[in-house]
């Protein structure tokens, strides 16, 4: 494994910035720097590359959404990059999204060391930056009622409804469909989005981090018991947490709600944290260990999640448990169908597009 | 260098900012910035200017009466530099703005002097293929030793003028012409302010790049572009007025291998750099 390493980012005014080294004494040519930037022009996705540059080996790791960004680890002469390009993908990613949370607790010799790593993305995540755009979180809406509709007809109603001709119909629709919930297809001429899954993100009872609690601290059980009934259903007259009234009703608690989750959702650190504790309460220690995270990194997610009330602090015994666990819970749109059956009698889609969503939606749902 | 410079009013409204280069994502930066505004009610700064720091930014703020002021600037940055600029801000502002933004009037001539005090980088990048003379152009206006012979740039290579235009540093962008660097062009000349598109001044290198002139102006409408009639110490150069007339930009006589050149390059630049601002002032 790769004991050296360095990030580098390209600024569009100063060049090539090393932002971290390690070991200090890492002696690095622009002529370097550019070589391992140029690899990764030659393709969007995120991917490790390799390079010989100088009589060093270099992999390097970039992703779309840093762009400019490029970590690097320098390979030992017996590393075989294909043994070991998961494991330095995983580190690439991480070091990475710490670069943009928290840059200053980053140590390369320490994610070395513990073999840091963090996931691709997952569903969960790409659901929930639907909520971090606006606009799409509006689209998503729109399909509620409409199911299938053509793009150009979605585009106009969406400039209509934000009032403004800069409305991008592609960047608004495409974390719908980077999630999976909508596909886009040509149907005859026309460019159609199809609601294929629906979303709905709301924050659940942490049951099964509760059940391990009655099992591992049981001493722990009463004040737990505290938190989830004065979130879930306290005392009258205050009314607890609802995410089943409608958005139209003063009192749910969905609208402002849901960007929150998808906030601390859409963060791949705190995710990490918080899937780590919805399997039970642990200290501080025992979830950076879990997900080799330096110390720093976790106890600021905890922070930040115990502000919007998703973990606590059992503060006596040094145990964080979840509260509320924040979930994007995706399920099968049935109820488009009727819609489609009265727009396919009021001809408003052709029986085309009707078979053909059908056979999306089976397709979408049978495995 | 100084990213963004943003004045917030009492109740954290915006009321000026202005965006040199890509920071954190403007979003989150407003809400934290209006926070920050109740937060600084709290306390009394004695007219000093503070700076924390924020992912990779750091952010400086001072406040007088009402009105907050903001830099977001780079961690590397000099900090005392930076203040100073703050002090000149604010005392610009306060003398003769604050009165209008009290009454919520329109701040007309105010963002050119907000040009005066943040710019403090302009970055020029050269353009053109490969062996036309860009990096002979470079070493020329760093008053270095002129490379007699083409080893070809690898991406981009990047190097000061030691010369300051106006308080700003001038960052010279000087790219690599070999076509299997071009898929890099369009990202390395955003944000400049001026481009140079270099041409060895022979007939078939000038009709070529045309391109580069349509790259630019899709690329960076703002941006000043101005033509180089390189090589013109060879029998084979067109005129300058020639190569300007093909590239239909305006277009300088150069000889990047002889010296005597430099102090008129430096101006040409320089010049570009004025009239750039000043048009986007007009605008
Ligand atoms: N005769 C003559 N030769 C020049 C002049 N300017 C540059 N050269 C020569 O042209 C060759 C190429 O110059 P470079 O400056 O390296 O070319 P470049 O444009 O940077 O090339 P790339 O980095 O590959 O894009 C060198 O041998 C220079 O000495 C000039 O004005 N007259
Ligand atoms: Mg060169």
């Amino acid at each position: 494994m790769p004991e050296a390493a360095f990030i580098v980012q390209l600024d569009d005014f100063q060049g090539f910035i090393v932002k971290k080294r390690h070991p200090s004494s890492l002696a690095l040519t622009e002529t370097m720097l550019n070589l391992v930037f140029f690899e990764h022009q030659q393709g969007e996705e995120e991917a490790i590359r390799d390079s010989d540059i100088e009589g060093m080996r270099i992999a390097s790791f970039a992703m779309e959404v840093f762009p400019g960004w490029t970590v690097c680890f320098v390979l030992n002469e017996d590393d075989v990059l294909e043994e070991i390009s998961e494991e330095l993908t995983g580190m690439g990613r991480f070091m990475l999204e710490l670069m943009n949370a928290d840059p200053e607790s980053l140590e390369i010799e320490e994610i070395l060391a513990k073999k840091s790593s963090m996931p691709a993305v997952d569903d969960e995540q790409k659901a929930a930056a639907i909520f971090m755009t606006p606009s799409s979180a509006l689209l998503l809406e729109r399909l509620h009622t409409e199911g299938v509709e053509s793009t150009a007809k979605l585009s106009m109603w969406l400039k209509n409804q934000i009032q403004s001709e800069n409305v991008d119909l592609l960047e608004a629709i495409t974390p719908l469909m980077d999630s999976g919930l909508v596909t886009v297809e040509i149907i005859g001429k026309l460019e159609t989005a199809f609601l294929m899954k629906d979303v709905f993100p709301h924050r659940a009872p942490p049951v099964k981090s509760f059940k391990a609690t009655s099992v591992a601290h049981p001493n722990l059980m009463p004040r737990y018991e505290e938190y989830l009934k004065s979130f879930f259903s306290p005392d009258p007259p205050t009314r607890g947490y609802n995410p089943t009234l409608p958005v139209t009703d003063p009192n749910s608690p969905i609208l402002e709600d849901r960007e929150k989750i998808a906030r601390i959702l859409s963060n791949s650190i705190y995710y990490a944290v918080l899937d780590c504790l919805r399997n039970g309460p642990l200290r501080l220690g025992q979830i950076a260990s879990q997900i080799s995270f330096p110390d720093g990194v976790v106890q600021g997610a905890l922070w930040a999640m115990e502000a919007e009330r998703i973990v606590a602090n059992f503060e006596e015994e040094g145990v964080w448990a979840l509260i509320t666990n924040p979930k994007m819970e995706i399920f099968m749109p049935e109820f488009i169908l009727p819609i489609i059956a009265s727009k396919l009698e009021e001809k408003k889609v052709g029986s085309d597009t009707a078979r053909r969503y059908l056979e999306l939606l089976v397709q979408t749902w049978s495995e | 260098m100084i990213r963004s410079v943003y004045i917030l009013g009492q109740e954290g409204d915006v009321l000026y900012s202005k965006e040199y280069a890509k920071s954190e994502s403007k979003a989150s930066l407003v809400e934290f910035l209006v926070n920050l505004v109740q937060f600084l009610k709290s306390m009394d700064l004695e007219g000093k200017t503070e700076f924390m720091n924020v992912s990779i930014s750091r952010i400086f703020f001072a406040q007088r009466e009402l009105f907050t002021f903001v830099f977001i600037a780079d961690k590397a940055d000099d900090a005392v530099q930076i203040e100073d600029k703050m002090t000149q801000l604010v005392e610009t502002f306060m003398k003769d703005f604050a009165n209008l933004a009290t009454a919520k009037q329109p701040l007309d001539g105010f963002d050119s002097k907000v040009d005066e005090i943040a710019v403090t980088m302009v970055k020029v990048a050269i353009l053109g293929f490969a062996g036309v003379g860009k990096t002979t152009t470079l070493h020329l206006l760093r008053g270095e030793t002129l490379p007699l012979v083409h080893d070809p740039t690898i991406g981009v290579s990047i190097k000061r003028l030691p010369e300051e235009v106006q308080n700003a540093n001038i960052v010279l962008w000087d790219l690599a012409g070999q076509s299997r660097f071009s898929i890099l062009w369009a990202k390395m000349i955003a944000n400049a302010q001026v481009v140079v598109i270099v041409t060895d001044s022979t007939l078939e290198n000038v009709l070529r790049s045309k391109k580069l002139v349509t790259l630019v102006k899709d690329e960076v409408p703002e941006a000043k572009v101005i033509g180089i009639a390189n090589k013109q110490d060879l029998p084979t150069a067109l005129t300058p007025e020639r190569v300007g007339q093909i590239l239909s930009i305006p277009t300088y006589e150069l000889v990047a291998i002889d010296i005597s050149y430099r102090d008129r390059l430096i101006q040409i630049i320089r010049k570009s750099i004025l009239e750039g601002k000043a048009e986007i002032k007009a605008a």
